[in-house]
């Protein structure tokens, strides 16, 4: 039992104990707090998979961008405080669908193995990230911007078209 | 001369034509039309059968198409049989039109009468004019199309239209019979022509069993047309039709098609022993059950079909006892002195405008000249002495005592008796007595109605000439030519049969006399004789209940079962086929919620389905 | 030279995805909706981040994929929130059962 085990194990169980509660938690703010933990601990699992580049963007948009987002869209629509059951009979239905699907999944990849070749993955992450990201993968880097830009405004405008309407009526 | 008679049916077929584009014409003129053209057609058959007398023939045929080797030909053929035939056709025709002319006097669709009249014409010449069975039996369902139109030419009333109704499908029944022959003939000789099936019939082609068939199934083509037990009950209905085509086609011509096809394919029936047996009986006891129903009928056009039904009936028996010259002979001599009397009731009926004899009665003054006439048809079809039917009626019975059916000839005397009363009942209860109906306009019919009556009325009295044993046989030295090689060359019975006869006709004619003229008899007397009897005839031997209760109930019932079977099973099945695809639709509708989540579940399924498969059989590359 | 074998990292995201679709498809608030699909998204980078070190050929391209994956995840969920908005202000409400005008 290697320290990087421990730490794997220590980090799946937290993100799935958060997936978990965010099934079972009934108040919202809840379950998106419950999100976080999985998330950070997904930053977690990039760490030991030598990622660390992608496990701070991971912390930085996840845990923050976006959780900051959702809570703020609870925020700005009223809830019933207590998320409402699903009807029992779809609960069922979809929940042995996916279990199915489990089973089916889990048999394709619990041998999967390419065996261990002697990456380089951890040194110099961040350098190296940044020198492919500005090299070979530049023009789906701009793009992604261009992508980034159009989801703003149109984030904007869709948020706000409405009020814009009621001030025509008026 | 004869190479034109192809031309004969062909006038009254544009005489149709010309008609029916004139049918909105309100001018009477129109009538003029059919007139001239069957007139045409008239000149040209007398000549033609002049040409005839002289002992010529012709038969001219092309090739129509052909079934693999069998050519199936078309043409017309003359010989004496048919060229007699075309006379009383073309003659009767021509009578009737000009007589339809008065009669059809201011009616709606007087053009169209004519029309109707001159379809008839063409297909009953054209039929004559056949030389195969093929070319028969296209003009046999015409002339049963243009009955079946003439009969409900009052198509406005009800039993009009049942009557033409019932007649298409009665003689539909024996069509059938006439087909089913035809075809087994074709099966048998490979041709339509007559020529050819008389020639494999004398080279003994066919076992005599089949023979005897086809000979059956021909003849019940005649029955079905000729108006014979069992298929009569059409006639007496036909009477629904206008008096004019009562003469023309229920006296004189289309019921003596039968007669004809029974003539025209004799050398088949005389192969069979059996077949004329049948033919024989059926007309025979045809004869007399028809004359029974005649004594009671209160319509003075029921009694005419009656014992024109009566008078077939004559016909089919002297064919089956061989005497084919006395069946021709009578056919010939009927045909005058019924289509006569059916005139002549027109013309009684035109005055006095109803058909019930009891409304009759003391006409004589009144209606002179049509009285006479009548009496002339009733002396001949009584078979009064030196009149046409008296040498007929006598040559077929004497043929029927040669060809030793003495039964038969007893059971003709009978009906020749019977015929003798009812005739003359009608003639006293219609023309003498004291007038029993309102007959304040009752006045004599129009000149172009009489004239044909006069001509008619002449040849009643003057056809009997033609075949005597006083004065010589022309019609059976002039019937030898023909194609038909004639049983027994003289076959006059004895010396007695001509005074039997006589005495059963005088014997009908004093008994009427007595009973309606001097009334020292009661009227009742016979039905109160035999009261149960006269009961059943008087309903015409409930032929047409029997049918009703049996074929016409059964038909219903097995539509009614049908009907349940459509309603239930057949429905049934469609509705539960529709309830199916609606309950399949409903369920895929509610499937549509609308919701994404649901179409998310469903997409889930059929990835999980997929994979399943996928890893059930291993992948697309293992 | 690493005990815990793909596997494993392969299993995490798959039990994840699990959550994360099970949660997608039968929550009835729009927003934990797209916070599940978050996380669905998240399990599937697992992948890639795993397959970028593991695979027979390793190399950063899992790594940077993963964060296009991100970059596009963030903007799906500003553009989802923005219309989630949009509809609040119509219609009241947030719960995904409720939004079936396509088939009114």
């Amino acid at each position: 039992m290697t320290g990087e085990m421990i730490a794997f194990f220590f980090l799946a169980l937290t993100a799935i104990a958060g997936g978990v509660l965010l099934i079972n938690l009934t108040n919202v703010v809840h379950m998106v707090v419950a999100l976080i933990f999985t998330f950070i601990a997904i930053a977690g699992i990039y760490i030991t998979l030598s990622a660390e580049f992608v496990a701070v963007v991971q912390v930085l948009i996840y845990s923050g961008a976006i959780t900051i987002i959702m809570l703020f869209g609870i925020m700005l629509t009223r809830h019933q405080e207590k998320d409402r059951r699903a009807p029992r009979l779809k609960v069922i239905l979809t929940g042995l669908a996916i279990g199915l699907f489990f089973l089916i999944m889990y048999g394709k990849i619990k041998d999967l193995d390419f065996g261990q070749q002697n990456a380089e993955l951890h040194i110099d992450n961040t350098k190296k990230i940044g020198i492919e990201l500005y090299s070979h993968y530049l023009i789906p880097f701009e793009l992604t911007s261009v992508l980034l830009l159009v989801a703003l405004i149109g984030s904007i405008i869709l948020a706000k078209r409405d009020d814009d309407e009621k001030e025509a009526k008026k | 001369m004869l190479q034109i008679s192809w031309l004969i049916p062909l006038f009254p077929l544009l005489s149709f034509i010309l008609l029916l584009i004139f049918r909105k014409s309100r001018s009477e003129g129109t009538a003029w039309i059919g007139v001239l053209l069957t007139g045409i057609s008239l000149v040209l058959s007398v000549g033609i059968w002049l040409a005839v007398w002289q002992g010529d023939e012709i038969k001219t045929e092309g090739t129509w198409f052909h079934i693999g080797e069998r050519a199936i030909t078309m043409g017309f053929e003359v010989n004496p049989l048919n060229a007699l035939m075309l006379v009383i056709v073309s003659l009767v025709s021509f009578l009737v039109h000009l007589y339809s002319k008065g009669y059809m006097h201011g009616d709606e669709r007087f053009p169209v009468f004519f029309a109707y009249l001159g379809l008839f014409s063409f297909a009953m010449l054209g039929l004559v004019l056949s030389p195969n069975l093929l070319q028969l039996y296209m003009f046999w369902e015409l002339v049963g199309l243009g009955s079946f139109l003439l009969i409900g030419f009052y198509y406005y009333k009800p039993e009009a239209k049942k009557a033409a109704k019932k007649a298409f499908i009665m003689t539909r029944i024996g069509d059938v019979g006439l087909f089913i022959g035809m075809v087994l003939l074709f099966w048998q000789v490979g041709s339509f022509e007559y020529d050819d099936i008389f020639a494999s019939v004398q080279n003994g082609e066919i076992s005599s069993g089949m023979l005897t068939l086809t000979a059956l199934c021909i003849f019940v083509g005649a029955i079905g047309k000729s108006g014979q037990l069992p298929l009569h009950t059409w006639l007496p209905d036909a009477m629904e039709g206008p008096t004019p085509v009562s003469a023309l086609i229920h006296a004189a011509t289309m019921v003596a098609a039968g007669v004809y096809l029974v003539a025209a394919m004799y050398p088949l029936f005389q192969a069979s022993e059996t077949a004329l047996t049948v033919v024989a009986v059926v007309g025979g006891v045809t004869a007399i059950f028809a004359a029974s129903i005649g004594l009671m009928q209160k319509d003075i056009k029921r009694v005419l079909a009656y014992s024109t039904v009566s008078q077939l009936g004559y016909m089919m028996l002297a064919l089956g006892a061989s005497g084919y010259v006395a069946g021709i002979f009578h056919l010939t001599t009927h045909a005058f002195f019924k289509a006569l009397l059916f005139l002549a009731a027109g013309s009684v009926i035109h005055a006095v405008h109803t058909q019930n004899i009891e409304e009759m009665g003391g006409l004589w003054k009144k209606l002179r000249l049509t009285g006479l006439l009548f009496l002339i048809g009733a002396l001949a079809i009584s078979g009064f002495p030196l009149l046409s039917g008296f040498f007929s009626k006598d040559e077929i019975l004497a043929s029927t005592y040669a060809d030793g059916r003495y039964g038969l000839f007893w059971l003709a005397v009978v009906a020749a008796f019977m015929t003798a009363f009812y005739m003359f009942r009608l003639f006293f209860l219609v023309f003498t007595g004291k007038p029993r109906g309102n007959q304040s306009k009752v006045h004599e019919s129009p000149s172009v109605m009489t004239l044909p009556m006069i001509v008619l009325g002449v040849l009643a009295v003057v056809a009997g000439y033609l075949n005597t044993t006083w004065f010589g046989t022309f019609l059976s030295d002039y019937l030898a030519k023909g194609p038909v090689e004639l049983p027994h060359g003289d076959h006059h019975g004895p010396g007695w049969i001509p005074i039997v006869a006589t005495a059963a006709s005088l014997l009908g004619i004093g008994l009427a006399y007595l009973i309606y003229q001097k009334e020292t008899l009661s009227r009742s007397w016979l039905s109160r004789m035999f009261p149960g009897l006269s009961h059943i005839i008087y309903n015409k031997w409930y032929v047409d209940e029997g049918y009703d209760a049996t074929f016409v109930k059964g038909t219903k019932g097995l539509s009614k079962l049908g009907v349940l079977f459509d309603r239930y099973v057949v429905d049934g099945l469609v509705a539960s086929v529709t309830a199916g695809v609606q309950g399949l639709a409903k369920a895929g509708s509610r499937l549509q919620n609308g919701q994404v989540q649901s179409y998310g579940t469903a997409a889930i399924f059929g990835l999980v389905i997929l994979l399943l498969i996928v890893a059930l059989t291993g992948g697309y590359f293992s | 030279m690493s005990s815990v074998p793909l596997a494993a990292y392969l299993l995490l995201a798959l039990i994840l995805f699990c959550i994360g679709l099970f949660g997608a498809l039968t929550k009835r608030n729009a927003v934990i909706v797209l916070i599940s699909i978050e996380l669905m998204l998240n399990a599937v980078n697992i992948n890639l981040v795993a397959f970028a070190k593991y695979s027979i050929n390793p190399g950063l391209t899992g790594q940077i994929f993963s964060l296009f994956t991100i970059t596009v995840a963030a903007a799906e969920a500003a553009v989802g929130l923005a219309i989630l908005i949009a509809l609040y202000r119509n219609r009241q409400t947030v719960n995904v059962d409720e939004m079936d005008m396509m088939k009114r």
